[in-house]
Order: structure tokens, then sequence, then C-alpha cells
């Protein structure tokens, strides 16, 4: 009997451990329906704090700020140690202290706008931008708040002073302001390929490589004279290398001027002279063609790897090793990092850019919301966020603590005013990398001496030809035509990292296909219905 | 104490008494009943996003209603045709194949004397499948990779013509089946050695006694004795027939390499790339909706069928 009862109450006790594990489970599952709720609180605190905008600005409590922004959160304890200064300045002005979020770079994308879709509230502030972090169609989806031009004056009043009300009116949708632009900032973010100026020169490229067909003599120049270095040592799985390569050759060849921010990138201005007319290079004419020939060729010639589409490995690293010949990415890339890297890893290597703008003198500058902050649509604390972001962008002493970290350890300021790093600095591993990309500010930047000081003449030179960009005000309306977009985006990832590394058969067979995927996916619905917003933009701007 | 038990045959029980009588029963189903409350049944009302147009702010209730136009492609472009295919294929061939080479080893085991050999050869064919399919993925790209692979390597040592294996999708569906074979076979085993060691020893005896040898041993002992067994796993297995195992496909294909698609791309994988690439929360759902409801009618008829046949292995 004893034993009976036991045994029962030992079971029992079983049941009980297991339910209790599963609660807890249950429990953590349970806060995205919070995140929901606080919404709505969220709103009525916001009318609250207008209401109380006369009178002083209430920082009796003490609240953590937190940022979302890309980028691999560093181990090396430079952050960290930056923070806590940061901190203490920050809760001595405003009573608020910063948490930095990062969203690594593996899978970002989806981690972002994953992030975003969830309506965690603890999330304050966030970087994005209109080109490459989908700013529109997440403030389309509700992730963003709405700014107020009274939140701004009263909680950021220098950055709503120094930003011009055309640079605000480029931050609206419907009407309300929803990001806060890195519009005093300069920088050239446009892509193309990084290669060794030795090798090219070496193989008879005295000139440099400035454009498709040269880089083209220069992949081979490689394959003939280093049998052991893979040209471009590319990692297409999981990258956008395919959408980055066949946009930089329609540029490189065509004066069509890409429009961003839509889910399918392939709409194009006709012309600077024509930029309300879309067109889809892409979908029509020859150039595609010849791009998916000229890299069906290269593929067999073998300038990247055979199985390239399954490869993950690290080419900027192997490139700063001298194992590939080639790195592809943009313009700030390679004079603050790849060029001043590769003079001390591979010395005399004289890394050379290629821009895909080159050939055709086909450029853009860069929009202003190319970084930009936003608040969250959940966020407990709105306007300590924007107080928060005010001297982050503004104050010196908080600028610089987040930007260059702790003088005498991180940076230092040398003679005629610039920056340098401390003596026994190693940029590899003593990088600081807060990664505050959405709001710099050129009247508080400081030259920095360790960049690649040929930066001037290739700024000189991208003046020269570069125009601005025609559509910064525009956001196209997709609701409508959100399932064509929704499958047209799926056609384009199925078929254009293939094409763009000549691993989709015939090159002829595979555009024909591929165009026709994307007209059964509904391509001219949606030409017809951008074009018309196109045409209403242009009447909008009264041209 | 007589008494009671007497009264308690005699009349109907009404469900609170039923409760109370078979409550330590209840309370340990508990557990498992709050789980899928949990996982399953509360998130069900979810799949309504399959026929709005999603938008975060809205939330999932308030969206607009769009009725079945996130299905439409689905099918106008045949994609769903393709997908149910290869799920299906790959399924039964994992069902026939897996099933087929697990009785065949764990009978080939069973005739293993020697007790440390058989031992040993258990544990190292259980070993794969605590691989992760990460690993997995892994280990097939350093082998089949055309420029460093493992066996292109040994190709052209040999003087011979490497292959281009990441560019064939008429190969992979033979790779995966091996693979998949490789990691389950010995895990799978298990269950069917089980079954044999299970049987009456004394049939075995008997069978030996009137002078058979080990195939007819086999043949006319272990195989119908493993009937029962064999068959509720194959009804299991066929509940999940439109289920992929995702780690394994998305781990060797990856995400780029559309040529393979055609011969590839389960429902999961597709479902994971249209939602984590191009955040089409509809889309994907719309599909994952799909294979809930065609997952379903599948294990109903096979119920139905073998009902039929024979109403003592129906599942319910």
């Amino acid at each position: 009997m004893m034993m009976k009862t036991r045994g029962k109450a030992f079971s029992l006790l079983l049941v009980l451990c297991m339910l209790v594990s599963l609660t807890a489970c249950g429990k953590s599952k349970n806060t995205g329906a919070d995140a929901i709720q606080t919404s709505a609180s969220a709103d009525t605190k916001e009318n609250t704090a207008s209401d109380t905008s006369d009178t002083a600005i209430d920082t009796s409590e003490h609240v953590t700020v937190k940022f979302v922004i890309l980028g691999d959160k560093p181990t090396n304890g430079r952050l960290e140690a930056m923070l806590e200064e940061l901190n203490k300045k920050l809760t001595e002005k405003v009573n608020a202290e910063l948490e930095l979020y990062y969203v690594e770079w593996a899978d970002w994308q989806t981690q972002y706008n994953l992030l975003l879709a969830s309506g965690d509230s603890t999330i304050d502030l966030i970087g994005t931008a209109t080109d490459w972090l989908d700013a529109w169609p997440n403030a389309k989806k509700g992730a963003f708040l709405e700014l107020t031009e009274d939140m701004l004056k009263t909680y950021a009043p220098i950055t709503y002073e120094s930003v011009s009300s055309e640079h605000w009116d480029m931050c609206r949708y419907n009407g309300n302001i929803y990001l806060i632009p890195e519009d005093n900032y300069t920088q050239w973010t446009n892509h193309g390929f990084m290669y060794r100026g030795d090798w090219a020169k070496q193989f008879g490229l005295t000139d440099g490589i400035h454009s498709f067909e040269e880089l083209g003599r220069y992949f081979q120049g490689i394959k003939d004279n280093y049998p052991d270095v893979i040209p471009w040592d590319a990692a297409a799985s999981g990258q956008a290398f395919g959408a980055q390569l066949s946009g930089g050759y329609i540029q490189s060849n065509t004066n069509t001027l890409f429009i961003d921010g839509l889910d399918v990138p392939i709409f194009y201005g006709a012309s600077k002279e024509d930029p309300f007319t879309l067109v889809a290079p892409i979908m029509e004419g020859q150039e595609f063609i010849d791009f998916a020939k000229m890299m069906k060729e290269w593929s067999d010639a073998g300038y990247w790897r055979e199985d390239v589409l399954n490869y993950t490995g690290d080419t900027r690293e192997e490139f700063y090793a001298g194992q590939t010949g080639a790195d592809q990415h943009h313009t700030q890339t390679y004079y603050t990092t790849v060029r001043p890297q590769m003079d001390i890893k591979q010395p005399g290597s004289e890394v050379q850019f290629f821009s895909f703008s080159e050939p055709s003198k086909n450029l853009m500058k860069l929009v202003i919301t190319h970084g930009a902050a936003a608040v969250g649509a959940n966020s407990q604390h709105p306007e300590r966020a924007l107080m928060v972001y005010d001297l982050l962008r503004n104050d010196e002493e908080i600028y610089r603590l987040l930007n260059y970290g702790i003088e005498g350890t991180d940076y230092i300021i040398t003679e005629e005013g610039k920056l340098d790093h401390p003596e026994g600095y190693d940029d590899s591993t003593d990088r600081l990398d807060s990664n505050f990309w959405y709001g710099r500010n050129d009247n508080l930047e400081l030259d920095n001496i360790t960049w690649y000081e040929g930066k001037d003449e290739i700024f000189a030179n991208y003046d020269s030809y570069a125009i601005d960009y025609p559509y910064s005000q525009l956001v196209f309306e997709t609701d409508d035509i959100a399932s064509y977009m929704a499958n047209m985006s799926d056609v384009y990832t199925s078929y254009i990292t293939s094409i763009a590394f000549g691993k989709s058969g015939d090159p002829e067979q595979a555009v024909a296909d591929f165009r026709k995927a994307m007209k059964d996916a509904g391509y001219d619905e949606v030409y017809k219905l951008l074009q018309e917003q196109l045409t209403a933009y242009k009447e909008y701007l009264g041209k | 104490m007589k008494k009671k038990k007497a009264a308690g045959y005699g009349r109907q029980l009404t469900f609170w008494q039923k409760v109370y009588k078979y409550r330590v029963l209840l309370l340990m189903c508990l557990p498992a009943i709050i789980f899928f409350l949990i996982f399953s049944y509360i998130p069900m009302p979810g799949a309504y996003i399959a026929f709005t147009n999603f938008n975060y702010a809205k939330g999932i209730f308030r969206s607009q209603f769009i009725g079945l136009d996130n299905f439409k492609f689905l099918f106008t472009s045949g994609k769903i045709t393709m997908l149910t295919r290869n799920t299906l294929l790959y399924n039964l061939a994992f069902i026939l194949f897996g099933n087929t080479l697990q009785i065949f080893v764990a009978i080939l085991l069973n005739e293993i004397r020697s007790k440390y050999f058989k031992k040993i050869t258990q544990t190292l064919m259980f070993l794969p499948y605590f691989i992760s399919a990460v690993l997995v993925g892994l280990l097939v790209y350093n082998l089949l990779n055309y420029d460093y692979g493992f066996v292109n390597s040994i190709i052209k040592a040999l003087g011979k013509t490497p292959v281009k294996v990441y560019a064939n999708k008429y190969i992979w569906p033979f790779i995966l089946v091996l693979v998949n074979l490789w990691q389950q076979t010995g895990y799978g085993s298990i269950v069917y050695f089980a079954a044999i060691m299970g049987i009456d020893a004394e049939m075995v005896e008997a069978s030996r006694v009137d002078g058979a040898n080990a195939f007819q041993k086999i043949r006319y002992i272990i195989l119908p004795s493993l009937k029962p067994t064999i068959i509720i796993l194959l009804l299991f297995a066929m509940g999940g027939i439109l289920k992929g195992n995702f780690g394994l496909f998305y781990n060797i294909i990856g995400p780029a390499n559309s040529m393979l698609f055609p011969s590839t791309d389960i429902i999961e994988t597709y479902v994971f790339r249209t939602m984590m690439n191009n955040f089409n929360f509809t889309q994907s759902s719309a599909v994952g909706l799909y294979q809930s409801v065609f997952g379903f009618a599948v294990v109903m008829l096979c119920n139905w069928v073998v009902k039929r046949i024979d109403s003592e292995y129906a599942l319910f």
C-alpha cells in the first residue's frame, strides 16, 4: 500500500514537472501578443507628450534607449568601454542610456525585416535606409512611428533645425515624416570591383580597368599567370551578387537611372534627359542578353569556382591573403577599408577600384536617406529616443565617443586636427565598430589619416559627372500590385543569381525563360501601374 | 470495497464521473494536450494570413481580406504541382527505401553472433543520425564540389574529367536519398531490431527443429512477425508524407542554386525562401496552409484505405 501511494506521488510529481516546463515555454511565446497591445499605449503616450511640450521636458525616469543597427557585434571590449563613458554623459544630459542592438551580417536582410515585423516594443531607434534597408516598405507596413514636427522640434531641436525643409519632405510618406535623414555626410557607395593594380599592370592593363571587357582580361591574366588563384572567388550562396552584377552591367552599358525602393530591383528611368519614362533593361533589349552571354563565358573560363552558387566563404579575407584577385563592393569600402588593409597585408598590391559607373559616366549621387534613423512604432520612450539621437548626431563630445571611441586608446587627433590611431592599434582587431551610419555629420567628422589618400581624386572624378537622384521623394504605392510584385520577386531571385554567374545553361534561352516567367508573374501590370505613378510624380514636381 | 465496484459496473458513468475516475491518466495526458494546444491549435487562426494582404501594423486580422489571390500564382505558375511532386516523391523514396533497408539491416544484425561486433556495428550505424544537417551539407559540399571536392580530386588524379555535380539536377535525387539513408538507417533499424528481439523464441526454436535454414527462418518466421510493426510504421510515415526534411534539403542545396530547384525544391524550402528572402509572409503561409490541408487529406485517405483492408491496423 505504502509503495503504491509513493509510486503515485512520484508519477504526479513527474507530470507536474512536465507541466511547469511547458508553461515556461508558453510564457516566452506570448511576447508577440504583448507587443501588439502596447502599440495602442504608445500612441496615448505620444499624445500626452505633445501636450506637455510647452513645459520643461520630464526626464525624471531613467530609461534605456535601444538602437537597432547593422553589423557584427564587436568582441574586443572597446565598444563596451566606450558605451560606459557615453552612457555617463547621456545620463548626465538626458537621464538615458544607449544600448546598441546589432543585426549581424549573416542573413541580415532576413533578420532585420523579421525584427521589425515582430513589432518589438523594446526597440526605440532603428537605423534604416531607403535604398538598402527597405525603409519605405517598412514604413508602409507600419514598423516606424510617425514623427510629428512638434515632436522633432521639441525633442530633437538641433537635428530639426539642421535638416532643410526640402530634406524633411524627402522623408515623408503620405505627408508624415518617418525618417531622419543622414543628409550632411559625404560618401560614395556606388558598386564596382576592387582589383590589384600590380597584377593589372603585369597583364598589360597599364591604365587600369575601365570596363567589363577589361575586367575580363584581368581575370584571364590571373588565370594564365597565377594558376593557384581564383580570379574572383565569389561566395554567391545567400548573397545579392546577382542583382549587383546585372545592375552594374546595365549601369556600365546604358544611361538608365536605377530607381530604389522596390521589392524587385529591375526598374529604371530611361535616361537623365528623360527620367520619367520607366524602363526595365533586364526585361527588354540586348544588354541583359549580352550580360548573360559574357557571364557564361567568364564562368566557362573559370573566373570563379564552378560551385560558386553553393560556396559560402569570405572573399575579402581571401583577397587580403592573396588567394583571389578581386572583391566586389562599393567605393566607401574601397577607400576606408580594403585599400588601407591591402597596403598593409599585400604591400605593393596597389589595389584599384573599377566603378560600374566608369564606362558610361552614369552615376547618381547618394540619396540622403542612404542612412536614416526612425523611431520604433511600439517604442515605449519615443521622446527620449529622439533626445538621445539629437545628442548622438550633434553633440561633439558624444559624437566622437560614439564614432571614434575613447581618445587616447581608440583614436588620437594629430596636430593638423586629423584623426589617427594610437601606436600599436591594429585595425583588423581593434576596431570600435559602433556602426553609426544613420546620422553622421560632416561638421563633426574628422579627416581620417588611415583612409586611402587618393579618395579626394575619386570624389572629384565622380563629382564631375554624377547627377542628383531624381526620385528622392518618390514612394511607389504598391499595395494593389503587391501579389504581382511578390511573384516577380520570387521569379527574380530564383533566376538572377544563376544567370549572373553563367550557371543557367544557354544564356539566350535562360534570359528568354526568365523574361517569360516575369511576364507570367504579372510584369506588365506592374510596369503599367508604376509608369502611371512615375508620370504622376513628374507632374507633382511640375516638370 | 466490493460493493462500490459492483455499483461502478452497473450504470453508465457521467462525463465528470469519468473524469474523476481516470484523473491520473488524464493528468498524465495533460502535458501533451497543453503542448498541442499551444503549438498547434492556438496558432491555427494565424493561417488566416494566407487570405490577406498583410500589413505589419494592422496585424493579421485587421489586414485587408483578399480571398484566394495569394494562391493564384502558385497554381498558375505550376509551382505548387512541382513542389507537391517533389515532396511526395522524395518522401515516398525515403519511406520505401528507408524501411526496406532498415528491415534488412535489422535482420542482418540479428544474425550476427559475436556480441561485441554487433554492438560496435550498431553504434557506428547510429552515429550519422546525430550529425547536424548543417554539417551534412558541408560534408556533401566538400565531397562533391568541382574545384577541390574529394570525389573530383580522385577523378582528376586518375586523369579523367571531373563531374559538375552542382550543375546537374538529375543527380541530386539520388544523392539526397543516399544521404537520407545514410543518416536514418541506423536509427530506424533499432525499432525493427527490437521487434525481432520480441519474437517468441519458441517459434524460432520450433522452426529450427523442423529443419528450416536461415533463409527459411527469415522468410517464414521473422518477416511475418514484423508485419504489424511494418504497417504501423508505414502508416505513421504516411501521415507526414507532405512534410519535407527541411534541414537536409536546405543545407545541401542552399538558397541560391536555382538550377537544382526543379528537382530538389520541396514545400519547406520554398516556404522558407519566400519568407526569409522576400518577406512574403502571405505567399509562404498560403503554401503552408495548402501543405496542411493536403497532408490532412492524405492521412484520412490512407486511414480509410487501411480500414477497408483490415480495421485492426487503422490509426483511428
